[in-house]
């Protein structure tokens, strides 16, 4: 490499090698924890969006005050069982706007009664409505679930150790389980999912709370050029032992406990930007001041004020960018590792694309340079501006 | 017309309600290839004067003209541009980055000028050969005598070709033979490549080398 202003701001970096790595561990941990906190957030939207949207329906018809239940089961991994008539199917469906309607009954196995399976969320669909699974059990199975057939989720296989099993009691009835579903991002990942042919059998050999003609939900479909929100007011109001959830409104009651979270790690974020910004002022102003006769030197022998601070910015550049990438490395490996811990993220099916990682790493070497940058500047200006004589007198 | 012309050049510092007359209405004029050295007593306002003329230190008052330009109408960057490729500064003190090795020094002031930059690593080498300090070329500051790195602040004033060199007592902290050696080195510069010099001691040894001598006493002329 041919000596240049880089080479020099690089020997100015190695001089003080303790310092400059503490002010790249203070820039590391900010963005560790910007880059952790933006996943964590990201990934609790993004679920709870694309589940959502996978889900393909575009309005939820549940039982009164069970709307809550509904959304832990279609986007969390919990088990929740709630009823409705089934008559309500019929009713539904004749309301102006709707275009067509499928319904699933949940259920949950009772771990020690009839299975070697734990406590697990088994959804019982109906087989010749449906539009929810069906596109998911094609690509499975290529055909329709059989009676006494299940197909596992794709966290289910794992999680009740579905592993080389290819049958298993539930509710006191032998499964067969004929495959696994591929990863869908909604709560079917940790379901069961059997045909809704079984239930009167379920019904009349376990003790489930489940009564014959009793379904869970429906998902509706609108109609072309309808607006579902009008759609879903007039469900709620024709048929007043339901409450109706709209796809875009699904998960705002997650979303609403998240803005807390949101809260407390905006607030950390931004305690822990001013503390690495004046860090970062308080590290310079010492690099600044012990540097003045050297600067008063190359100014003297004919360094403008542009090579100054192009100088002192290519070190803030490389300061703010070590730290940002330590940070970006710790901040993905604590959202990968240190999430599980997390409910909120165990409960949803959280999996960032390699872009969003990519586009908060960004983020994160962003704000970590720009606090270097902003931490920086008014040294850097200050110097810049110095006649060569004042300078080198400044010691 | 001169290559350097000082015309009624004061430059007045002012602590706390005093003014300090550091150099007053002084005016001068140097001609090209001249050998002139600035001698007074501690405080006469000789380096003062050599920092107005290499473009260091804004006057208080006066014009000084280079090649009959006015130095200090330029811009801050035209003025740097001077100092980097008209002026060679010697300073008194140790004066080397000590974050770069000896090499790297003299090439220092090449980074400033993008006309120097054509063989600068070869000239480096060569100008470290000629102040005999070329087994040192990757020393830093630090590993080397206060000789050495004054010869090499020497080599380090001469890499962007001045026309001028200003050497602030370059000698001061050295025995008497690299002195000796030092003031060789600078005469046969001056000799050999027609470079001005402008040195500034208060030693009227080594000021009876020069040419020409300049005496200060109180930030004024007194002889010439």
């Amino acid at each position: 490499m041919s000596f240049s202003l880089f080479s020099v701001a690089l020997k100015n970096l190695k001089r003080k090698s303790f310092r400059t790595g503490i002010l790249i561990l203070s820039i590391g941990l900010l963005v560790s924890i910007l880059v952790f906190g933006s996943s964590f957030i990201l990934s609790v939207n993004v679920s709870i969006k694309r589940a959502s949207e996978r889900l393909g329906a575009d309005l939820l018809v549940v039982p009164v005050g069970a709307a809550d239940f509904a959304e832990e089961v279609l986007l969390e991994t919990k088990a929740k069982t709630f009823y409705m008539d089934k008559s309500i199917i019929e009713r539904v469906k004749n309301i102006e706007g709707i275009e067509k309607v499928t319904y699933q009954t949940y259920l949950t196995t009772i771990f020690g009664l009839c299975c070697d399976i734990p406590a697990a969320k088994v959804v019982a669909f109906n087989q010749d409505t449906d539009f929810i699974v069906k596109p998911w059990l094609k690509k499975a199975i290529g055909r329709k679930l059989k009676k006494n057939e299940a197909i596992a989720g794709y966290e289910a296989y794992e999680n009740f150790d579905l592993l080389d099993v290819e049958r298993s009691v539930l509710f006191n009835i032998e499964f067969d389980i004929v495959g696994v579903l591929e990863k869908t991002g909604t709560g079917l990942d940790n379901a069961l999912l059997i045909s809704d042919e079984n239930m009167d059998e379920i019904i009349s050999r376990s003790g489930v709370t489940v009564k014959p003609n009793q379904i869970s939900l429906i998902f509706t479909k609108v109609k072309e050029g309808y607006d579902p929100y009008e759609v879903g007011r007039r469900v709620e109001n024709e048929i007043i032992e339901v409450d109706v959830i709209a796809r875009s409104d699904m998960g705002k009651n997650i979303i609403s406990t998240l803005k807390d979270i949101n809260n407390v790690f905006l607030i950390t974020i931004i305690l822990a930007s001013l503390l690495s910004t004046f860090l970062a002022w308080t590290i310079f102003s010492a690099i600044v001041n012990e540097r003045f006769r050297e600067v008063g030197i190359m100014k003297a022998i004919g360094a403008k004020g542009s090579h100054i601070v192009t100088m002192f910015i290519i070190e803030v550049f490389v300061l703010g960018l070590l730290g940002s990438l330590v940070g970006i490395v710790l901040g993905t490996y604590m959202s990968l590792t240190l999430s599980k811990i997390f409910t909120l993220l165990r409960d949803v099916s959280a999996t960032l694309t390699l872009l969003e990682r990519v586009e908060i790493g960004l983020f994160g070497l962003l704000v970590g340079t720009g606090i270097c940058v902003v931490g920086a500047l008014s040294s850097i200006i200050r110097i810049k501006g110095l006649e060569p004589l004042t300078a080198l007198k400044e010691v | 017309m001169s290559q350097i012309e000082l015309y009624s050049v004061s430059k007045i510092y002012t602590l706390e309600d005093i003014e300090i007359r550091a150099v007053e209405e002084v005016s001068l004029k140097i001609e090209k290839g001249e050998f002139i050295s600035i001698v007074g007593h501690s405080g006469s306002g000789k380096t003062t004067l050599l920092s107005i003329i290499g473009g260091i230190l804004h006057p208080t008052s006066g014009t000084v003209l280079f090649e009959g330009t006015d130095i200090y109408s330029l811009n801050e960057d035209s003025l740097s541009e001077y100092r980097a490729e008209k002026i060679g500064y010697i300073f008194q003190f140790a004066s080397l980055l000590p974050v770069l090795t000896a090499k790297e020094n003299l090439l220092l002031p090449t980074i400033f000028s993008k006309d120097k930059r054509a063989n600068s690593e070869k000239k480096a080498e060569e100008y470290l050969d000629m102040v005999g300090l070329k087994e040192k070329i990757n020393a830093y500051p630090s590993q080397l005598s206060g000789g050495q790195q004054r010869r090499i602040a020497i080599a380090r004033a001469l890499m962007n070709d001045p026309e001028v060199i200003l050497a602030d007592e370059p000698t001061g902290d050295l025995d008497e033979e690299t002195e000796a050696e030092v003031m060789d080195f600078l005469k046969r510069i001056n000799r050999e490549r027609g470079i001005t010099f402008i040195l500034v001691t208060h030693s009227s040894e080594l000021a009876k080398d020069a040419t020409r001598r300049i005496r200060m006493t109180q930030g004024k002329i007194i002889e010439m």
